[in-house]
C-alpha cells in the first residue's frame, strides 16, 4: 500500500519549476494503479520520490507502511522499481546483471538461484540467461531490467513507462505478468502517457497534468464524466478542461 | 537494526566491478600490456644511448685541416690516441648536421706567433646544443688546455722558473658519488615512469565505474537498492585500486626482469634494481596507488559525462606529473616538508631508494599518513555526492 499526502516537489535555483504540486492519493495492495499524464506531467518525479531518490519539499508519503524520508532504507527493501533509467551492464550476462542486484538486497545464494530460475521462466527468457546483455533488443533489455527490479520479491512495484519501445507481443506478455503480480497481492503503480494502455490494465487511474492530480477513477468513470465515447477522447477532454481552468486562474 | 556499513554489500560491488573490468579484455590489455613492455623498451633506449656515448668517448675523432701549421700540436693529439680526420670544406654545415662533432682550425699566423713568443690561437668549432657531442667536445677541450699547460711549463723551465710559480693552485677532484649514485641519475627516469604508471593505472576502471555507470543509465537503479552510497563507493574504489596495484606491480616486474635478464649493453655503471629496490619501490608507491583511483572516481562522479570526467582527470595528472619534473629540474636540496606532499614526497622516496639510501621512517610515515587520510576524505565526499539529487 502507498499513501501520498500533499506531496510537493520543485526544481530550479529558486524553485521556479513545479514538478509535483500537492498530490494526494492512495494505491492499494492487490491493485494496479495507473499514473496517466502527458510528457512533463510529473509522473517520473513522483515515482522518483516514492523510490527515495528525491526528497519531497512538502508533504509526506508512506510506502508499505514506511515513511519515504525517515525510513528510506526500509522503503528501499520493500520496493521494486523499473525507473526511467534502466541501463544494464553490457559486459555482464543477463543472469549476472540480475544476481548483482540480488546480492545487494542481501539474498542468500540459495534464495537467489531460486528467484532467478523463477523469473527466467515467468518472463520467458531462459534463452537469454547466459548471454551478455550487449546487443540485446529493447524488449530483451526490458525483461532483464524487470527481473532485476523484482529479484527480492518486493510487495510494492513501481514501473515508469514500462511499455516504452516494446512491440505488441512483449506488451501483451508484460501485461499478463503484471496481472499475476497483482493477483499475488502486490501493490503496483504503472505510469504511462497512453490512455488505452492504462485502461486495459489498471484498476484505478490517476490523471496528472502540470504536476497536479486532475482526476481519479476507473476508465468508465472518465467516459461518463466527459460524455465521450472513446478513451482517447476522454483523456484529451480531461486535459483540455484542466488547461481551461488554468488559463482562467 | 541496520548496520552502518555492510562489508557483504561492499564486497558484492567489488566483485561485480572486477568481473566487469576483467570482461573488458581490450581495455584491460591496453592497461596491462604497456607497463610490461614500455618499461623495458625505455630501458633499452637509455642503455644504448649511454653505450654509444661511452663508445664515442673512447674513440675521440677530430677534424683537422691538412698541411697544418702546428705539427707539434698534431703530434701531441696523435700521441693522445685522437683519431684525426681531414677537414672538409663545408665543415660548419656538417657540424650542424651532426656528422662531425668537433673541428680544429689552425690559422696561418700560428707558426709566426709561436716563433715570436706571442699567444697563438686555435679555433675549436662545435655545436654545443648537440647532446651527443658533449663528451667529445669536453675531452678535446681538456686535451688542448693540457697541451697549452705543458707548453707553458717548458717555456718557464727554459727561463729557469719553477712551473709551480705560474700554477699556485692545484685542484684535485674527489667524486663522492658511488657508481650506484651516478646510475641513479638515469634511474630517476625509472622512478618517474613507475610513478606515472601509478597515477594512471586505475583510471579507466574508476571512470567506467563512476561516469560510465551514469552514462549507461545504471546508476539510478543501483541507488534504489539498499546498498548505501559509502558501500558502493568503497566497493568501486577497491576494484579500481586493485587494477592500479596490478599495473604498478607489472611495471616494477618489467623493470626488474629487464635489468636482470635482458642482454643490455655494458655501460660500466652498475644499475642496481634488485628485489630490495623492488620492495622499496612498492612501499613508496602503495599509498599513491590507493589514493589515485579514489580521486579519479570522485572526478568521475562529479563529471556530467565520461568525457568531462576525462578532461578533469587529465588536469589532475598534469598537476601530479609536473611535481617530479619540477623536483628534477630544481637542483637544490629539497625542504623537509616535501615528505608530506603526496606524489612529490613519494618521488623523493623513490629516488632515495634508487640511490641505495635507507628510507627514513618519518618520511615513510608521512608518505602513508597523508594519502590515507586524503583517501578517506575523498571516499566520504564521493559517497555524499552520490547521496545528492544532483548525482542522478
Amino acid at each position: 500500500m502507498i499513501e501520498l499526502t500533499r506531496l510537493c516537489k520543485r526544481f530550479g535555483k529558486r524553485g521556479e519549476i513545479c514538478a509535483v504540486a500537492d498530490v494526494s492519493f492512495c494505491a492499494h495492495s492487490g491493485q494496479i494503479t495507473g499514473l496517466l499524464g502527458p510528457n512533463g506531467a510529473g509522473k517520473t518525479t513522483l515515482l522518483r520520490m516514492l523510490s527515495t531518490l528525491l526528497v519531497p519539499d512538502k508533504g509526506h508519503a508512506r510506502v508499505a507502511g514506511f515513511d519515504i524520508v525517515a525510513d528510506r532504507h526500509q522503503v528501499r527493501r520493500h520496493i521494486g522499481v523499473l525507473s526511467d533509467a534502466r541501463g544494464l551492464y553490457p559486459r555482464l550476462s543477463a543472469v549476472e546483471n540480475i544476481a548483482y542486484f540480488g546480492s545487494l538486497y542481501g539474498l542468500t545464494d540459495r534464495v537467489l538461484d531460486k528467484r532467478i530460475a523463477f523469473l527466467l521462466e515467468t518472463l520467458d527468457m531462459q534463452a537469454l540467461a547466459k548471454r551478455k546483455t550487449e546487443g540485446f533488443s529493447q524488449g530483451e533489455r526490458m525483461k532483464v531490467a524487470i527481473a532485476r527490479a523484482l529479484i527480492h520479491d518486493p510487495p510494492v512495484i513501481l514501473l515508469d513507462e514500462p511499455t516504452n519501445g516494446l512491440d505488441v507481443t512483449s506488451v501483451r506478455s508484460l501485461r499478463t505478468f503484471l496481472r499475476t503480480l497483482r493477483d499475488q497481492g502486490k501493490c503496483l503503480i504503472f505510469s504511462s502517457h497512453v490512455m488505452s494502455e492504462v485502461a486495459t490494465l489498471c484498476d484505478t487511474i490517476m490523471v496528472m497534468n502540470h504536476g497536479c492530480l486532475i482526476a481519479q477513477g476507473t476508465a468508465n468513470d472518465f467516459l461518463n464524466k466527459t460524455t465521450q465515447t472513446s478513451l482517447e477522447d476522454a483523456f484529451f477532454a480531461l486535459l483540455e478542461d484542466d488547461e481551461q481552468k488554468r488559463s482562467l486562474v | 537494526m541496520k548496520p552502518w556499513f555492510s562489508w557483504r554489500r561492499a564486497a558484492a560491488v567489488l566483485r561485480k566491478e572486477c568481473l566487469d573490468a576483467f570482461r573488458d579484455r581490450r581495455t584491460l590489455l591496453m592497461i596491462l600490456l604497456p607497463p610490461l613492455f614500455a618499461g623495458p623498451l625505455f630501458l633499452m633506449l637509455i642503455f644504448s644511448l649511454i653505450a654509444t656515448q661511452s663508445e664515442r668517448a673512447q674513440t675521440l675523432t677530430l677534424a683537422v685541416q691538412e698541411n697544418a701549421h702546428a705539427p707539434a700540436l698534431i703530434a701531441f693529439l696523435e700521441r693522445q690516441q685522437v683519431t684525426l680526420k681531414p677537414l672538409p670544406d663545408d665543415y660548419e654545415e656538417q657540424i650542424r648536421r651532426g656528422r662531425i662533432d668537433v673541428a680544429l682550425i689552425i690559422p696561418e699566423d700560428f707558426p709566426d706567433n709561436v716563433a715570436t713568443g706571442r699567444a697563438a690561437s686555435v679555433q675549436l668549432v662545435y655545436d654545443r646544443s648537440r647532446d651527443r657531442a658533449q663528451v667529445t667536445i669536453a675531452q678535446i677541450e681538456h686535451l688542448l688546455v693540457a697541451y697549452g699547460r705543458e707548453w707553458g711549463k717548458m717555456r718557464l723551465l727554459l727561463r729557469g722558473i719553477a712551473p709551480e710559480v705560474a700554477a699556485p693552485l692545484r685542484v684535485q677532484a674527489v667524486n663522492l658519488a658511488t657508481p650506484q649514485q651516478s646510475g641513479a641519475l638515469l634511474l630517476s627516469l625509472i622512478a618517474f615512469y613507475a610513478l606515472f604508471a601509478t597515477l594512471t593505472g586505475g583510471m579507466a576502471v574508476a571512470l567506467d565505474a563512476s561516469a560510465g555507470e551514469r552514462e549507461r543509465q545504471s546508476l539510478q537503479p543501483l541507488l534504489i537498492t539498499p546498498a548505501q552510497p559509502f558501500e558502493i563507493v568503497t566497493g568501486k574504489w577497491a576494484a579500481a585500486a586493485l587494477v592500479n596495484t596490478l599495473v604498478v606491480a607489472l611495471t616494477l616486474a618489467g623493470f626488474y626482469l629487464t635489468l636482470r635478464f635482458a642482454p643490455l649493453p655494458a655501460v660500466g655503471v652498475p644499475f642496481l634494481f634488485g628485489l630490495s629496490e623492488v620492495g622499496r619501490f612498492s612501499i613508496a608507491l602503495l599509498p599513491i596507488a590507493l589514493l589515485l583511483p579514489a580521486l579519479h572516481f570522485y572526478i568521475g562522479i562529479r563529471g556530467r559525462s565520461v568525457r568531462e570526467a576525462q578532461a578533469g582527470t587529465s588536469v589532475l595528472l598534469l598537476l601530479f606529473a609536473l611535481l617530479p619534473i619540477a623536483q628534477m629540474l630544481l637542483q637544490q636540496r629539497e625542504p623537509d616538508w616535501i615528505a608530506a606532499v603526496p606524489v612529490a614526497g613519494h618521488y623523493t622516496l623513490l629516488t632515495h631508494a634508487l640511490r641505495g639510501d635507507a628510507l627514513s621512517n618519518i618520511n615513510i610515515a608521512w608518505a602513508y599518513a597523508v594519502p590515507l587520510a586524503l583517501l578517506l576524505l575523498v571516499l566520504i565526499a564521493a559517497a555524499q555526492r552520490l547521496n545528492k539529487e544532483a548525482s542522478l
